[in-house]
């Protein structure tokens, strides 16, 4: 029995398979190469686009002078989600000029042509001073990072700022939209739903099959797709930095209050403010009102903080906490211990009142304050109200 | 009272002796130690200064001196000798000279890894060194682990993660593959059959990635004794090893106790169990304050003997906390704190299951019992060498059970005491395994025309085969991988086929949970509907065995019956590699057979009593399983000359001597490999016995078994000519209610002639 009928028997299956011959119309040493022009009038804003604004979402430095003609916005179209051995076989980029939206898609017909694939992305990518993906960061980026390595090709057209448009696209909608993917955030947010297109889940299978038929037609629907994947990537960035500028034109306070957190997290607390003072006008009004008050507290604006929690405390809105914020900050801050005392039993009031879940964050509540009921009792107890009111004293 | 006072008063016991087989003393060994090499890092001997090292054993020498000269190095040595230093200073002293450089350390098991890391640290925590080590395994949390993969100097894993966590991710790992400089791969000889056959082609495929990335690693290996280290070494990595076992740590006077419990029914050959035989020698060692730990076979047994040893000493001071059990299913945190009791001399008792048989650092204690043979020479030297103290003297008590192997190695402990026979047997060529790891390596890195994959034969054909079936595509003289599967999730290291049955118990109906994975091949034996199957001693029910989906749904049930399955087993042969007519007329062949395994019907069993309650249909396909076998037919004068019936009873006989002799000197489990009678073979055309491994594409045990058979049949003759019952018994040709009175004779008389 030789090897290959013991192969056979251990494998089972197995069967020949009739190689069809490449069609021919390649050009030898190249890939496939295709261009796509979109009118400007489909990208509205897109060249308005300020740097500083992308700062302010990304909260990294953008190169400057900046230019939105100079972001390359890439997608990637691969065999597999894992591992060494997924390959990138289509690499679409895309970018603005004072025309219009210029996309080019390389695509590999077989295995051989990755390298030509590589060498077009890596010419094209030095062009650009930016890069924007929707999860590149995790997965494009990376990926043809080992797919350069792999063919041997120097790594540092990839190392520019990147814009990753899903990080950004969950800071603001995960709240309100729970699941981000880019075809639900252009039917939702871009209000643009697509029509026929390609699950991307199906793309491997189709390529596959493409390769050992080679019908090229196979391919047509992922490069619409990974076309139309390119395009949204500008549109949908346009749309963001155009939210952060005019936040007034947000309709969703769940919105505003995301971009207030993304931008504490960028570390720009007096932005948040702007988008929490907007949030605060819809149904976030509780949640933004409180985020509002720490932000306030921690830049140190004790009297703005006071109004607010005063403010929210006479329309009930973010329930028991600014209740516990006021009895704190009369406590510590003004040493009014008879003013806080009395903020404490009408926090544990409204904690009683409101007949929340008796889990666990309550019962802490519950519990904190008791205790802070029990030492202002004993510190009114202990000395003479009022004989240095007002004067601070650091939260512990 | 210390050991030797123990020792000698257990001498002078008449009641303890008549039931020792053997009282073996080793006289105390001196420590030989050489001077460190001037090229240890200075830093590094400080280090070792301010722990009491100052002198190197000579074989912790030997091994730096040839790991400086580039050679790759496997140091055999018992436990407690200082090993670690063997890998651990050539690869700190090489990132201290160069802090690009990086190691690769693997581990069979976590709780090893965890036990390294934690003594490396130490080391360069007291060096104040910039050296980074971390464990990369499935517990590493996803955070950390692009800290590791950039700057891990030593990393830590096991085979199960580098197959499939590393290699398949390597662009991620640049740093490492790019600067890797050492292979450890501690305990060795746990890398046999399947597990060493996979591990292996890890390797080749790790090797095959060093290559791209312009790297020359160097291996150092670590094994306990076995009979061919060198052999294992180099089939596992491919390449030629300097062996180092010349150890030079000081050992104190040892004591070998072999106890076989009494025969309490001589008709039935029943003897006293070996459990309560342990329990009075651990608590002897209990209440004369002398340290020990035992060791038992099973998690149940473990438990029961801890309980039997606290309510000994139990009182209210809270005594009954120095004895501890310790086996798998602990949590981590509570072992760490039975190891550090162990080593801080708080615990005096530790029953332990082979949990604590590899390397992790107990200190050393002064007395062990080994509770039955733990399945390997290897094991039981590892198990017995927790015991042994560098300068006094230390005991180890052998405890036989009833079974066969236990009491080969009661009535025979030169076979423990002599050079170790056991060869660790891998065969990195099954194709099973093969064609898995051609595959995970064709994802990692295309092949290219022309390129091998380590030393496997038949690299062109594999590629081909798999462009084929088109999991690969060639291309412009490359085959690169082409579906979207991740190969290397779809193999399991430890196991043998590819698509394993996922055992799910279903007897919490809101908490179905995995419980195992078993073999296609098994499958039909242990798990067919309304199979019993036992799981860490308790029972359940295979409800349901879903054959498509490789799913067995079982539900915990309290029956008092086992089941056991009818078999029909049916051999044909596929190929003969050799066959030689021998002078007697008779053939001795090597080849490849296809077994066809056929379950029908199972028999219920009662426990305790094995009374037979009834049968059972079973509906299931055949399974068919390529596997490598040999054979011997039968003397054509013995055929000739005695009825069939005599000459079948005497081949059933010799199939199970052979089954108790092969797995002592194949170093594998019994159920690893089959020995079958055949009265007319379709393998041969004759009466034949044949030994095949029980494991799709082998794994080298029929191989070894034919080179050796000449051996095997002398420990064959030699069992049954040692065994005392009159007619066959367990212990050699089997009961003789099978193999009839008769049996026992014509075996003899068979081995005789095969011998001649």
């Amino acid at each position: 029995m030789n090897l290959r009928d013991k192969l056979r028997a251990v494998g089972g299956s197995g069967g020949a398979r009739t190689k069809q011959e490449d069609g021919g119309s390649a050009a030898p040493g190249d890939c496939r190469y295709l261009a796509v022009k979109r009118p400007l009038s489909e990208f509205p804003g897109a060249l308005a686009v300020r740097g500083e604004t992308l700062e302010k979402m990304t909260g990294t430095e953008m190169p400057s002078p900046f230019d939105p003609k100079r972001i390359l916005y890439l997608d990637t179209e691969t065999t597999g989600l894992r591992g060494s051995g997924t390959v990138a076989f289509l690499v679409g980029l895309g970018y603005l000029t004072e025309e219009g939206f210029e996309i080019h898609q390389f695509l590999m017909r077989d295995y051989d042509e990755e390298t030509y694939l590589l060498k077009h992305v890596e010419a094209g990518m030095n062009r650009f001073d930016m890069l924007c993906t929707f999860n590149g960061s995790t997965f494009d980026v990376p990926l043809l990072e080992g797919r350069l390595l792999m063919n041997r090709f120097r790594r540092d057209c990839l190392d520019k700022p990147h814009i990753d448009l899903l990080q950004l696209a969950r800071r603001v909608w995960k709240l309100r939209l729970k699941r981000c993917n880019l075809g639900r955030l252009e039917t939702v947010v871009l209000g643009a739903p697509r029509g026929e297109d390609l699950p991307g889940s199906e793309v491997p299978k189709r390529y596959f099959t493409y390769l050992k038929t080679k019908q090229e037609s196979l391919l047509d629907d992922i490069l619409t797709h990974n076309a139309q994947d390119i395009a949204s990537l500008c549109v949908l960035l346009t749309h963001m930095a155009e939210m952060y500028e005019h936040p007034e034109q947000v309709a969703f306070s769940e919105d505003l209050y995301s971009m207030g957190r993304s931008m504490e997290k960028n570390r720009r607390p007096e932005e948040a403010r702007r988008y929490y003072q907007l949030a605060r006008m819809g149904r976030m009004r509780g949640e933004a009102g409180l985020a509002l008050g720490r932000n306030l507290r921690r830049a140190g604006e004790r009297d703005q903080a006071e109004a607010l929690w005063s403010e929210m405390i006479a329309h009930g809105a973010g329930g028991v906490q600014p209740y516990i914020e006021m009895a704190k900050l009369l406590e510590h801050r003004k040493r009014d211990y008879k003013g806080a005392l009395e903020m404490t039993e009408r926090a544990l009031l409204r904690l009683s009142e409101e007949r929340l879940r008796e889990d666990r964050t309550v019962q802490e509540t519950k519990n904190a304050l008791q205790y802070r009921r029990r030492r202002l009792k004993k510190r009114l107890a202990s000395r003479p109200q009022n004989d240095d009111a007002g004067r601070p004293e650091e939260e512990r | 009272m210390n050991v030797t006072q123990l020792a000698d008063q257990l001498r002078k016991d008449p009641h303890f002796m008549e039931n020792v087989t053997r009282w073996e003393v080793v006289p105390p060994r001196p420590a030989r130690t050489a001077d460190f090499p001037e090229s240890v890092d200075p830093r590094i001997r400080d280090v070792l200064a301010k722990r009491g090292i100052h002198a190197l054993y000579t074989h912790q020498a030997q091994s730096l001196a040839a790991t400086e000269r580039g050679e790759d190095v496997t140091v055999v040595t018992p436990t407690a000798s200082g090993k670690t230093l063997c890998y651990n200073l050539p690869v700190l002293s090489a990132i201290l000279k160069n802090p690009d450089a990086r190691a690769l350390y693997l581990f069979p098991t976590k709780a090893l890894s965890a036990d390294q890391v934690s003594e490396l640290y130490e080391m360069i925590e007291l060096m104040g060194a910039d050296i980074k080590t971390y464990t990369y395994d499935g517990d590493t949390p996803a955070a950390a682990r692009k800290a590791i993969r950039q700057a891990g100097h030593i990393v830590i894993t096991n085979p199960d993660m580098l197959h499939s966590g590393i290699l398949p991710h390597h662009t991620k790992w640049v740093k490492l593959f790019e600067n890797l400089k050492f292979i450890v791969i501690d305990e060795i000889h746990t890398y046999r059959g399947i597990f060493g056959s996979n591990l292996a082609n890890v390797l080749r495929r790790l090797m095959r990635l060093c290559d791209f990335y312009g790297s020359h690693p160097q291996f150092i290996l670590c094994s306990a004794t076995i009979a061919n280290p060198r052999e294992l070494a180099t089939t596992l990595t491919g390449r030629e090893v300097t062996l180092i076992d010349d150890n030079g740590a000081p050992m104190g006077e040892r004591h070998f106790v072999f106890y076989n419990p009494p025969v309490i029914n001589r008709q039935l050959g029943i003897r006293k169990g070996s459990i309560p035989v342990t329990r009075a020698i651990s608590g002897l060692l209990l209440k004369n304050g002398i340290s020990s730990i035992t060791f038992a076979r099973s998690r149940l047994t473990v438990e029961v003997l801890t309980k039997y040893l606290k309510d000994m000493v139990r009182d209210p001071l809270g005594n009954a906390g120095r004895v501890r059990g310790y086996r798998g299913g602990y949590l981590p945190s509570e072992r760490r704190e039975i190891e550090r009791g162990l080593r801080a001399g708080q615990v005096d008792a530790v029953v332990s299951t082979n949990a604590l048989e590899l390397g992790i650092d107990i200190g050393s204690l002064d007395a062990c019992v080994l509770c039955g043979y733990p399945g390997t020479i290897a094991s039981a030297w590892q198990q017995a060498g927790r015991a042994g103290r560098r300068q006094s003297a230390s005991i180890v008590f052998f405890v036989a059970s009833s079974s066969a192997i236990d009491q080969y190695i009661v009535t025979h402990p030169d076979y423990f005491l002599k050079k170790s026979p056991e060869n660790a047997l891998l065969n990195p060529d099954n194709l099973y395994v093969l064609i898995s790891h051609f595959k995970c390596a064709a994802f990692e890195l295309p092949f290219e025309d022309g390129d091998g994959f380590g030393n496997a034969p038949g690299t062109e054909e594999m590629l081909d085969y798999l462009d084929e079936a088109q999991i690969l595509h060639h291309v412009d003289g490359r085959y690169h991988w082409s579906s979207e599967d991740f190969p290397a999730s779809q193999i399991s290291l430890r196991s043998a086929a590819e698509e394993n049955f996922v055992i799910i118990d279903i007897t919490d109906p809101a908490r179905h949970r995995v419980v195992g994975e078993m073999d296609r091949f098994t499958v039909p034996m242990l798990l067919h509907e309304n199979a019993i199957y036992m799981h860490e001693g308790r029972q359940f029910q295979v409800e349901k065995l879903d054959f498509e989906a490789c799913k067995a749904y079982i539900r915990a049930a309290d029956t008092g019956y086992y089941t056991d399955a009818d078999l029909n087993l049916n051999l044909s042969l596929l190929d003969i590699e050799k066959e030689e007519n021998t002078a007697r007329g008779y053939r001795v062949g090597l080849g490849e057979i296809k077994v066809t395994a056929l379950v029908t019907m199972f028999k219920k069993i009662r426990f305790d009593t094995h009374e037979n309650l009834g049968f059972g249909r079973v509906r299931l396909p055949e399974t068919d399983m390529h596997t490598t076998a040999m054979w011997w037919t039968m003397p054509p004068d013995l055929t000739q000359s005695i009825p069939s019936d005599t000459l079948k009873n005497g081949m059933m006989g010799v199939a199970n001597l052979l089954r108790i002799v092969c797995p002592l000197y194949l170093m594998c489990s019994p159920q690893d490999i089959a020995v079958v009678y055949q009265v007319r073979s379709p393998v041969t055309g004759e009466p034949t016995l044949i030994l095949y491994d029980q494991c799709p594409g082998g794994i080298g045990l029929s191989q070894k078994a034919f080179n050796m058979r000449e051996m095997l049949l002398e420990r064959a003759l030699q069992v049954v000519n040692d065994c005392g019952c009159p007619q066959g018994c367990p212990s050699c040709v089997g009961p003789v209610g099978e193999v009839g009175s008769d049996g026992k004779p014509t075996a003899i008389r068979i081995l005789k002639e095969l011998m001649a």
